[in-house]
């Protein structure tokens, strides 16, 4: 499949300069769309009743592309076989679709560099994702990176930003900002932002080397970033030569940027038409209403793009296929789409919706702001609130289902039953994200796997004549403890995000769930209204974290290490709880380095990093009870992280701890006596349990034989301990 | 003359040899709104449909008949918003109906005295009266005339391409013949308003009339805000650059403006039998309500291809609508506000008085012979 058949072109005119390609990367490498993109790649998903590809291949369309490149790794062979069977395989297809297979790639980086090693790329080509919905005039486009590229000879990537008002709702997903020289658009830095729900303090730092010769600049970060480029060939070579390059983004536009050494430019390209990505069911949602609405005009849902499709539309944005069947009495509202052999019932109602075909809804139902999907049965005097049904569900009588539903395909809820908000149910069971071949997200780290606890299906949702598995998000565990409370839980979207957030950053616990503030001019006045204590702990958190990696990466010295870690602690003013916290999330981090890496079990690992580091905590805990938080710490966190055989984790740590007289016997005994009961800790515990014995035993033994040598009395007990052990 | 053939090289080359695939690009093209305007629409649509007769195979002429037909609905759904493919394809087959009973006339002289009678008769009683006889009249000129088909029978490819190269030269002096009456039209120190800056005739019609008559007049273009405002700053700089007086009004001023202005022109993208026209900017129906409260005539310049066979019943199912995002951009994204963004207009005939034609100046009551001058009644349908 990976083709190289490139074919001649007999537009002898064209040979030079139009002979252009385009790379298409089908996956998004993320696990955004889980459960149902378990089932089906991304890109395949119906987005208004046409597949998102075909937003993309409608886009290309347009341009003078030749050849469009799909680079498909999950799924891979679906997405072929979709290619294979659409209009794009045809002979009038405007340009040839090959896909190549790159079951490997994690990330844009890696597949950057399987396509340099293929050799596919011979010229100036776009880059774009698979889901990019957009009426941008590529003409223009192309015009202005003609015009840069003549100028400017360093120049390598053309960006494309849409510039998006105020209140924009595709703006808010990825918020980054782009400095740029005002005269000619050249992009001088990028930094992503953090979220605003995630309340971190947003700076951005420029090194004031890259402002040199320009005279003006603006920051912006009220544009669009829809992930649509023009690339000279350089662009995979220097993904190969920095193989560390993951993000497009985040890595190689701000590396490239950065470089002295490459002295390459990148240029923006501002537009105002429509562009944005469907980058999670938030930006699903608002895209899908988007497009109702026509805002991608002249790529609207009744010019009929897909062949067999048969659209007329109505005032008020209402979108019919032919042979849909409508009961007299149903109303059908505002911005509704509805796919062919569809039966909507008496009295039923449905608004701001999309339906596929064959779907059947029952009389008396009410569905809002919803997407169902083809081959869907709503029984009679069902709810649906802004949910997501996919194709082949059956939704029994009288079933509810609140905000942010989402149910994957195949599931059957029986009569009667009432979903909560945010429930996400699929039809098959989703086990392992390592098995799928769908863990291929740059951001799920493995020890987040999903523990097996789900896997039988959820009768409380579906009923017991039901079909469906709850799908609990494995990066959203974590957070279930913290005080964010039902406002977490809003939507098929602002939760997503929230958890999305939640895996950058191991110790960044949403606190609050706030709705994005409305300002864009300034970056900081976002945060600044809301002087929230949890800042300096947020940011502290991750700076601290990155701290102590740092040193353990560098292999520093421990007063190094400790006097930065001082430094950043009273800086920002924070307690040695949470200096404690650091030190163990960055050491428990760089055992599972150990362990993933496989150079060393997890016993061993542990106990070389807690021999070498462990000594730290005595400059972080002073008395018995910072001691004892200490271990508890050490146990929340080993739970929180999720890591394999963390029992054994656990007790290695606090053993070597002991070992290296950091915890004294009466410490750990009284931590024991007033350990947390909670049954999560219970597992955990198990081991631990046992040592904790075993050292009271030994004490007991040892005072027994030598009551009179009681100052002795700890060393003994070490070396019987660890010879014990090893 | 140069845009349409240079697109249409561009569709040759895709790929040449094969009728179907050239079809479906063209219709792919349609699909995405790649070609722009009517006119180019037109002159590109009979390319193709000379390509599609030049290469069609048929034993009878119906056949072929019924091939274009098939080719024109699909054309005509792939744009369902734009008229000008269906219009000259309808031209087309009404040529070549007209080529049919002119050789049943010559082969069959008694049936060709009843079919040429029976049109001066009035169409209502002709309705209840007479089907049946009429179809098996027609079955029988059938018969016969497959029975003589293979003796005498005019080169009908030869005809349609004949009448396809002579629409194309009619579409392409299309501006001439308007040209000539609107000399007529404009006085010295008339003040004329436009709400239609992007229509090339309205353009050269004035340009056209200042060259000639070198009459001094002033032209109030609307800026037609939001989809044309670009468009219509462009027409007003054309117009000054030929020493016209142009004043670009905003929309909202056009009902003060209205008492001082002589005449409105504007452009039709599509003029119905009922007189009434689709026109390509949005607003255009106000500013021909407000001529009519004022008393105002209304011109509209109109190509005879524009001219469809169609009756506006549902006047939503030929307007088109573009993104709500330009009319009101900013949007809460809780509470959203869709609104309707029109890029196109029906003025109803009442609002306009005369349309001027390359064939003439018409009433709107008067469109409806005009139309079916060109085209056939079988031909209004085309799906099957």
């Amino acid at each position: 499949m990976a083709g190289k058949k490139v074919k001649d072109h007999p537009k002898d005119e064209m040979v030079q300069d139009d002979r252009l390609q385009a790379i298409v990367l089908t996956d998004s490498f993320q696990t955004r769309f889980m459960p149902l993109s378990y089932d089906k790649p991304r890109c395949l998903l119906p987005l208004a009743n046409v597949p998102l590809l075909e937003y993309t291949l409608e886009f290309l369309a347009k341009a003078p592309v030749k050849e469009v490149y799909l680079v498909c790794s999950a799924h891979a062979s679906l997405i072929s076989e979709y290619i294979e069977a659409s209009k794009w395989n045809l002979p009038w297809s405007p340009f040839k679709v090959f896909t190549i297979m790159s079951p490997e790639a994690r990330s844009v980086g890696d597949a950057m560099r399987d396509l340099d090693n293929k050799g596919v790329i011979t010229g100036d080509f776009v880059l774009m994702s698979g889901d990019a919905v957009t009426n941008l005039d590529f003409d223009k486009f192309w015009d202005f990176h003609k015009k840069v590229h003549a100028k400017d000879k360093d120049h390598i990537v053309t960006t494309c930003l849409s510039k998006a008002t105020q209140f924009h709702r595709t703006r808010a997903f990825q918020p980054a900002c782009f400095i740029l020289d005002k005269s000619d658009n050249r992009c001088l830095y990028y930094q992503e932002i953090p979220l605003p729900s995630s309340k971190l303090k947003t700076s951005v730092e420029i090194d004031p080397d890259l402002l040199e010769g320009v005279d003006e600049f603006v920051l912006r970060n009220d544009l669009i970033d829809c992930r649509i480029d023009i690339c000279s060939p350089l662009v995979p070579a220097i993904f190969q030569e920095n193989f560390d390059y993951q993000m497009l983004r985040s890595d190689f536009v701000k590396g490239v940027l950065s470089s002295d050494l490459l002295r390459k430019h990148v240029y923006a390209y501002i537009t105002e038409e429509y562009a944005a990505r469907v980058e999670s069911w938030q930006s699903y949602d608002s895209i899908s209403q988007d497009f109702i609405g026509r805002w991608c005009y002249p790529l609207v849902l009744d010019s009929n793009l897909m062949p067999d499709q048969t659209y007329s539309y109505e005032s008020s944005h209402i979108y019919k296929e032919q042979g849909v069947v409508l009961a007299q009495s149903c109303k059908i509202g505002k911005c509704t789409a509805i796919g062919s052999r569809t039966k909507v019932g008496e009295s039923a109602l449905v608004e701001n919706c999309v339906i596929g075909r064959n779907c059947y809804i029952g009389s008396g139902a009410i569905i809002r702001d919803s997407h169902i999907w083809d081959n869907t049965i709503i029984g009679n005097n069902s709810v649906i609130n802004h949910s997501i049904i996919a194709s082949d569900t059956k939704l029994g009588t009288n079933v509810v289902l609140n905000d942010g539903c989402i149910i994957g395909f195949n599931v059957v809820i029986e009569d009667g039953k009432e979903l909560p908000r945010g429930v996400r149910i699929n039809g098959t069971p989703v086990k392992n994200l390592e098995d799928n071949g769908f863990g291929l997200s740059e951001d799920e780290q493995p020890e987040e796997a999903p523990k097996n606890t789900d896997l039988e299906i959820a009768f409380e949702f579906c009923g017991s004549k039901g079909r469906g598995y709850l799908y609990e998000d494995p990066l959203s565990e974590d957070e279930l403890d913290s005080p964010i409370g039902e406002e977490m839980i809003s939507g098929l979207s602002h939760r997503l995000d929230e958890v999305y957030l939640s895996d950058n950053s191991i110790s960044s616990v949403t606190k609050s769930k706030k709705k994005r503030t409305m300002s864009t001019n300034s970056v900081y006045t976002d945060r600044e209204d809301d002087p929230t204590e949890y800042e300096d702990e947020e940011d502290f958190g991750i700076e601290g974290v990155a701290t102590v990696k740092r040193a353990i990466e560098n292999n520093h010295d421990l007063d190094t290490a400790l006097l930065e870690l001082n430094t950043l602690r009273m800086s920002l003013n924070v307690s040695y709880h949470d200096v404690r916290t650091v030190t163990v999330i960055a050491l428990l981090d760089r055992v599972y380095h150990f362990i993933a890496t496989q150079t060393l079990g997890p016993k061993d690992a542990t106990n070389k990093v807690f021999a070498r580091w462990g000594p730290m905590f005595r400059r972080e805990a002073f008395d018995p009870e910072e001691y004892i938080d200490l271990m508890d710490v050490l146990m929340e966190q080993v739970v929180l992280q999720d890591l394999e055989k963390r029992d054994l984790i656990l007790f290695s740590a606090f053993n070597t701890l002991y070992d290296s007289d950091i915890l004294e016997e009466e410490i750990i005994y009284s931590w024991w006596a007033h350990v947390s009961k909670d049954p999560k800790f219970d597992d955990v515990k198990k081991v631990v349990a046992k040592w904790v014995e075993w050292l009271q035993e030994a004490d007991e033994e040892s005072s027994d034989e030598e009551e009179e040598e009681e100052e002795s009395e700890d060393e003994n007990d070490n070396e019987v301990g660890s010879e014990d052990d090893r | 003359m140069s845009l349409p053939s240079s697109a249409h090289s561009s569709i040759v080359t895709i790929n040449s040899s094969d009728i179907n695939v050239t079809i479906e690009h063209f219709i792919a093209r349609l699909k995405r709104h790649q070609i722009d305007g009517p006119y180019a629409m037109a002159l590109e649509t009979l390319q193709l449909l000379k390509r599609f007769i030049s290469q069609a195979r048929w034993s009878h002429v119906s056949e072929l008949i019924e091939k274009i037909r098939q080719l024109a609905n699909r054309l005509e759904k792939a744009q369902p918003t734009a008229f000008a493919c269906g219009n000259v394809i309808r031209r087309i087959l009404a040529v070549v109906r007209d080529e049919e009973e002119e050789e049943l006339r010559s082969n069959s002289p008694q049936a060709a005295s009843s079919s040429v009678a029976e049109p001066m008769i009035s169409s209502m009683f002709n309705l209840l009266q007479k089907p049946e006889d009429n179809q098996q009249k027609q079955q029988q000129q059938q018969k016969q005339q497959k029975q003589r088909s293979t003796k005498t029978r005019t080169d009908f490819r030869q005809v349609a391409i004949q009448g396809i190269k002579d629409l194309i030269d009619e579409i392409t002096n299309i501006d001439d013949g308007i040209q000539q009456i609107a000399i007529d039209l404009i006085h010295d120190h008339e003040i004329l308003l436009t709400p239609t800056p992007e229509s090339k005739t309205v353009l050269k019609f004035l340009l056209k009339t200042r060259e000639r008559s070198n009459r001094r007049f002033t032209v109030l273009v609307t800026e037609g805000f939001p989809n044309n405002t670009a468009k219509a700053h462009e027409f007003a700089k054309k117009l000054a650059q030929h020493n016209i007086e142009t004043i670009v009004i905003p929309d909202s001023a056009v009902f003060a403006l209205m008492t001082r202005v002589g005449k409105v022109i504007i452009g039709t993208k599509a003029v119905f039998i009922n007189g009434g026209s689709i026109t390509s900017t949005s607003g255009v129906s106000a500013v021909c309500e407000c001529a009519h409260e004022f008393k105002t005539p209304v011109f509209a310049v109109a190509g005879l291809y524009k001219f469809s066979p169609l009756y506006p019943f549902d006047v939503e199912k030929f307007v088109e609508f573009g993104g709500s995002q330009k009319v009101l951009p900013q949007m809460d994204p809780e509470h959203r506000l869709d609104t309707l963004n029109s890029i196109t207009d029906y003025v109803p005939p009442e609002n306009i008085d005369i349309y001027i034609t390359n064939v003439g100046g018409f009433a709107p009551s008067f469109i409806y012979r005009i139309a079916w001058d060109n085209y056939k009644q079988v031909d209004v349908q085309l799906e099957m």
